[in-house]
């Protein structure tokens, strides 16, 4: 068989499997593994399963039961969200959904005024949905939970700490000592402090010192020190998008008599958000998963729902089918991610090969 | 001169104001009267233990602590659904509490000396007489812990329960095995698995932990405890009126059982019973309610909508419920459990 030449299908197959002594072994190995991990695994979870029913006791043994998913699907989306009033998570999901669609089309008609819209109207617009007041009937962030919390502190977590952390890269490459030692405390700070122990701080000890009568929210605590652990690690990911401009088109800039924000706004930021885009992608889906902290302070999101599911006696023992079908939500999210993120990658780089290819 | 009679008049309304309260015999209630303000109390239960706090299906919260709370919502407010809850982990527990972020604490935590004297908390009466025990094996035969000689035990390594079973077994001469895991989950998994002859932790832990196994109904609870750790409400230190209305609704829901008193007879008896003490406790006699502040039907609504100790205890731990956790240690004192109320006299 000469070297590059086409191969049909089971020559492949021999060619790439069982070409010498050392393949075939590592094949059969491999093969092995599979059957004795796969085939029991696909076994419980889909051909002996169980997905019918109403209780525990419907459950054949040996699969799973799904019964379980079924029957508190809703607990794990909306948490103990009031049933009448869930359209309104539906209504503010939607505007997340359209954010992001304004967010990706770049040819949309009137870009500008609909970005600024969305980036500064959906989020109030979000909260107001979800929480109520003006007209709506007021569900407090008690009831919140499951899937639509997490995606709830996802999304505010990070509207708070994308811009905080792109003013605090630059606040620590500002010339003004005091800017930039501020910048620098709080970086170090928050990056310094486990994210745990902030949400313990925020959740125990903020209460504790402060007069009673005045309370923040608990979850809008939890969201704020998220915010900030994430504002910090975002602002090292920005720095570096900073440090990789060359300074001489800050110099070519200032020549061309431009100050300092239409520098950083027409020039910098746009060339090093692109290329720290990676990274910022990565701390949102750090923030994703970092959500589930929460649990230590009782904020049901969709970890604790899972777990809270289970610690109802009907549905006792079922920790494996919980936590699988939780994890695979926070899976499909994460992964989602960071195809999105991995497209508009793509996209600038198009963008960016362009001059020089025309 | 007009100084001196505006301060007189003054004086005078503040001592008729003081006398006035002091007839009342009631002190202020901070608390009572932000519940009241409030329209519901916070009650600040476990988040998540089956029986005793747990959400159903429905998303709603269940559990005999959980009903203690409801409870004393009937009784100040009249309605056992003007309840808010507040989920608290371990850690959590205490700064709620004393932060003000909760009304009372009705969430499975141990009684101890220190707890009471360092943490600035008084625990109000005993809802739960949790205490470690053990789970056989129904065919073994064995009624008590004492029956154990020869067994071996499963436990997970360094926990108090290891220490506490070690210690009674060895105070007793009876030579049981102890068989050490990581963690309880793997020591509760070779139980089942066969490897042990029993497996130990508190009751109510137990209670929870028998209907995961494979065939429950296989399996016993020993109903005798080898330690102590009474359980119940908690409230902080100060407001000594909401304190007493702490205590005394569940004291009333005791005594409710023990009286006879059910949530399908209670209007029947409110009506017509001749005891004394029944007519006390459903407020047609002896204005009980009103000393603590509160309407004097305050537990007939108790009884009435959440039910007795008896009717609670059934529905989410007993035998009316999964988990089917025998009376034991909480059984009333006249039945020879250690459940108790003073009298209401």
């Amino acid at each position: 068989m000469k070297h590059g030449a086409p191969v049909s299908g089971l020559g492949l197959l021999r060619q790439r499997l069982f070409a010498t002594p050392l393949d075939v072994a590592i094949t059969l190995a491999c093969a092995g593994i599979l059957w004795f991990t796969a085939v029991p695994l696909l076994k419980w979870m889909l051909f002996n399963a169980t997905i019918t029913g109403a209780s525990r006791s419907d459950c054949a043994p040996g699969g799973a039961c799904w019964v379980l998913i079924r029957a508190r699907f809703d607990q794990y989306m909306y948490g103990f969200y009031p049933a009448g009033e869930r359209w309104r998570v539906n209504a503010a999901g939607l505007l997340l959904a359209l954010g992001i669609a304004i967010a990706s089309w770049k040819a949309m008609p009137l870009r500008g005024p609909m970005l600024a819209a969305a980036i500064f109207g959906f989020p109030v617009l979000g909260v107001w949905l979800l929480y109520g007041g003006l007209g709506l009937p007021v569900v407090e962030t008690r009831v919140w939970g499951g899937l639509m919390l997490t995606v709830f502190m996802s999304v505010y977590g990070g509207l708070l700490a994308v811009p905080l952390g792109i003013l605090l890269a630059l606040g620590r490459q500002s010339e003004l000592p005091i800017i930039r030692t501020l910048s620098v405390i709080f970086i170090e700070f928050w990056r310094g402090v486990p994210i745990i122990a902030v949400i313990f701080l925020a959740s125990l000890l903020i209460p504790l010192i402060m007069p009673s009568g005045i309370g923040v929210d608990r979850l809008a605590r939890a969201v704020i020190g998220l915010g900030f652990v994430i504002a910090a690690y975002m602002a090292e990911a920005v720095r570096g998008g900073l440090q990789a401009i060359p300074q001489g088109q800050r110099e070519a800039a200032a020549a061309l008599g431009l100050g300092y924000w239409p520098t950083m706004r027409l020039i910098v930021l746009p060339q090093a958000l692109r290329i720290s885009l990676p990274a910022i992608t990565n701390e949102f889906i750090s923030l994703v998963k970092n959500t589930t902290l929460v649990l230590v302070v009782s904020i049901f999101d969709l970890l604790g729902i899972a777990q809270a599911a289970i610690t109802d006696p009907n549905w006792a023992g079922l920790n494996k089918e919980s936590y699988i079908f939780a994890g695979a939500i926070y899976w499909i999210v994460c992964f989602a991610l960071s195809r999105w993120s991995r497209a508009l990658e793509r996209r600038q780089d198009d963008r960016a090969l362009k001059p020089s290819a025309g | 001169m007009q100084k001196i009679v505006i301060g007189c008049a003054a004086l005078a309304a503040g001592l008729l104001a003081s006398a006035g309260a002091f007839a009342q015999q009631l002190a202020p209630s901070p608390t009572l009267d932000a519940v009241k303000a409030r329209g519901a109390i916070e009650c600040g239960v476990h988040l998540g233990l089956p029986g005793f706090s747990f959400a159903n299906d429905k998303g709603e919260w269940t559990g005999l602590d959980v009903d203690y709370c409801r409870a004393l919502a009937a009784a100040v407010l009249g309605d056992a659904s003007k309840v808010k809850f507040t989920p608290t982990s371990v850690q959590q527990r205490w700064p709620v509490l004393q932060s003000g972020q909760v009304d009372l604490l009705a969430r499975n935590t141990t009684i101890t000396f220190s707890r009471n004297a360092t943490l600035g908390v008084n625990f109000q009466g005993i809802n739960f007489y949790e205490g470690q025990t053990f789970i056989v094996r129904t065919k073994t035969n064995a009624k008590s812990a004492k029956d154990l000689d020869g067994a071996t035990v499963c436990v997970a390594a360094g926990s108090t329960e290891e220490k506490n079973a070690a210690d009674w077994f060895a105070e007793r001469n009876l030579k049981v095995t102890i068989v050490n895991f990581q963690k309880n989950d793997d020591a509760i998994a070779a139980y089942d698995s066969g490897r042990c002859d029993a497996y130990t932790a508190g009751i109510g832990a137990l209670a929870g932990q028998r209907i995961k196994l494979k065939v429950p109904d296989e399996h016993v609870i020993l109903s005798d405890l080898i330690s102590n750790d009474p359980q119940g409400p908690v409230t902080r230190w100060g407001d000594e009126r909401w304190q007493l209305i702490v205590r005394w609704v569940l004291n009333g829901m005791i005594a409710a059982e023990n009286l006879g008193v059910t949530s399908k007879n209670v209007d029947e008896m409110k009506a017509n019973s001749k005891s004394a003490e029944v007519r006390r406790l459903l407020g047609t006699e002896g204005g009980f309610g009103a000393m603590l502040g509160l309407s004097n039907d305050w537990m007939y609504n108790v009884i009435k909508q959440v039910g007795n100790y008896s009717e609670s205890y059934e529905r989410t731990v007993g035998m009316g419920s999964p988990l089917k956790l025998k009376r034991g240690a909480n059984e009333l004192w006249t039945k020879g459990g250690l459940l108790f109320t003073p009298p209401f006299q």
